[in-house]
């Protein structure tokens, strides 16, 4: 009998048919305002001036976190509703944020600060933009011909793009 | 009366040395004062607090009553009750003081912004073993913050020194709040300067309210004199430091009616207004937080002003009085909860009604 029901358990293990990823715990804010919203182009002016309100070590290693946050989830948004070039831009936003991020953690240990809990968040949310950024890729086209109303077309390379925002969250993990 | 000054002085050393049994187990740069005393023998100095209280409020109800026959420079009376009272362990009754410190560390130190960042965040720091609410960020306004800066550097980076410091800076403050008082009524400032609620809180605990009182006391100063611009600045560092005195905005525009129509502003009426309009606020605190007695400064300030009314300063004491009996509850029990904050409030009211029920009875049923 027992040695049925191990053999089922097992059965059942082997067959299981879904794929299991681990997901990391950190949680990536709700939408905020997107393009072409009056209120998106208020949010870039408080950006602007929350760079200098988030002043510190911890305050601009929080500040470019969460911008960094705000984009990807933004690009993810943008992406969905296939406005692409939005979306690519968006994606290098966050990019840009996050690359400014180690170095607010640098500075902070060379000011004598305990980091240990800010690294292990930028793990997290480093996992989880991975996690975000392959989602992506796995669904989009690996270029895509971008053609404007009045503008000349362009070619967004998006898993180059994927690739490089990749890169430089495993570089943190 | 003038036996009552030294043993009111008296009182107030006694007080000060009493606050050192409370000092914190994790507050190392203090070990040596350490004693635990407040862990195993709360009653007894639940008892010791209360008989120190009584005596300071019975003092102070004789010493205003007979303010005509009281032999004593204010001068002297300051220097004595700050002299008495400045070098008495601040973390008694509340832990405020070691929020302000660490505050003003993780700005000026660690150069971090307190709005942001909360001192718990600040990993090893030996403060943080005995600084409460370390996971809020800054609770006061930024003037403040600003402010703090004095103390924070006056100490180099020792903290006895940082923590004195403190209490010097805010310990000035109530010496220019009564000299501000004084100027605008002398005897008033003898009912400020004596009111036992005003000296633990602003010298023994050391609360900013001082702070705040006096930047709003100086603006109204300011108005008096004409000096609109720098009213209107003092008034701004008042609410930049407590938001509370946003309230006393309703009396600049009852005063600047009068300038406008060329009237005299009636002081009488002003400080009556202040004292209501703080005394509001003091009251809806608790849809904040809670109803902390060092609040009360808010009012008592303008309520001295207002000394020709017997009854009025009568129930100002008393109450003063009411709000220091709550700390017993929690310094008999240790115990936030539970049946502490319904005795809290019991003991907050009960002399309030007592004397409430003493003055009906004496109007309806006086003595032959």
């Amino acid at each position: 009998m027992r040695t049925c029901v191990i053999l089922t358990l097992f059965f059942f293990f082997l067959l299981s048919p879904s794929k299991t990823f681990a997901e990391s715990p950190y949680v990536l804010p709700y939408p905020s305002a997107m393009p072409g919203s009056i209120f998106y182009r208020l949010n870039l002016i408080q950006e602007e001036i929350l760079k200098f309100w988030y002043f510190g070590d911890f305050g601009q290693y929080k500040y470019n976190l969460s911008q960094s946050d705000k984009y990807l989830v933004e690009a993810k948004t943008l992406f969905d509703y296939k406005q692409y070039l939005l979306a690519y831009n968006a994606l290098q936003k966050s990019d840009n944020y996050f690359k400014k991020i180690m170095p607010a953690i640098l500075s902070a240990k060379k000011n004598g600060k305990v980091v240990v809990d800010k690294e292990n968040t930028l793990r997290e949310a480093a996992e989880k933009h991975v996690e975000e950024v392959v989602k992506l890729k796995s669904n989009l086209p690996p270029t895509f011909e971008w053609q404007p109303e009045k503008e000349e077309p362009r070619t967004l390379n998006f898993h180059e793009s994927f690739d490089k925002s990749i890169e430089l969250r495993r570089e943190t993990l | 009366m003038n036996f009552l000054v030294p043993i009111f002085i008296f009182t107030l050393i006694l007080f000060s040395i009493f606050t050192y049994s409370f000092i914190d187990i994790n507050l190392s740069y203090l070990k040596i004062l350490y004693t635990g005393l407040y862990l195993n023998n709360r009653l007894p100095l639940t008892v010791v607090y209360t008989a120190l209280i009584f005596l300071l409020f019975g003092c102070y109800y004789f010493l205003s009553a007979n303010l005509d026959h009281l032999k004593i420079n204010l001068n002297k009376l300051i220097a004595f009750i700050v002299l008495a009272a400045i070098f008495a362990y601040p973390a008694v009754l509340t832990f405020d003081i070691f929020n302000y410190i660490t505050t003003a560390k993780v700005t000026f130190f660690y150069q971090e912004n307190p709005y942001i960042i909360y001192p718990a965040e600040l990993l090893n720091d030996p403060y943080l073993a005995f600084t409460r609410a370390t996971n809020k960020t800054a609770l006061y306004g930024p003037f403040w913050i600003l402010l703090t800066g004095v103390p924070h550097f006056a100490g180099f980076g020792n903290f006895i020194l940082t923590l004195f410091s403190f209490k010097v800076f805010i310990a000035l403050f109530y010496i220019v709040t009564v000299y501000l008082i004084r100027k605008l009524d002398k005897k008033a400032a003898f009912f400020f300067v004596l009111n036992p609620l005003v000296i633990i809180e602003s010298l023994v605990s050391s609360h900013n309210d001082i702070v705040m009182i006096f930047f709003a006391l100086l603006s109204l100063q300011f108005f008096l004199g004409k000096r609109y611009v720098l009213s209107f600045l003092s008034i701004l560092a008042s609410i930049l430091i407590k938001f509370a005195s946003i309230f006393l905005l309703p009396v600049y525009l009852g005063m600047a009616k009068d300038v406008i129509i060329g009237q005299k502003i009636n002081r009488e009426k002003l400080f009556r207004t202040c004292s209501i309009l703080m005394f509001m606020i003091f009251i809806l605190s608790p849809f904040r937080e809670e109803l902390y007695p060092w609040y009360a400064i808010w009012f008592i300030t303008f309520t001295s002003l207002l000394h020709k009314n017997k009854f009025l300063q009568a129930l100002v004491l008393v109450f003063s009085l009411g709000l220091m009996l709550r700390y017993i509850p929690y310094m008999a029990t240790g115990d936030y909860f539970g049946n502490t904050p319904l005795i809290r409030n019991i003991l907050m009211v009960i002399p309030v009604i007592a004397f409430l029920a003493f003055t009906w009875l004496k109007k309806y049923f006086p003595s032959r």
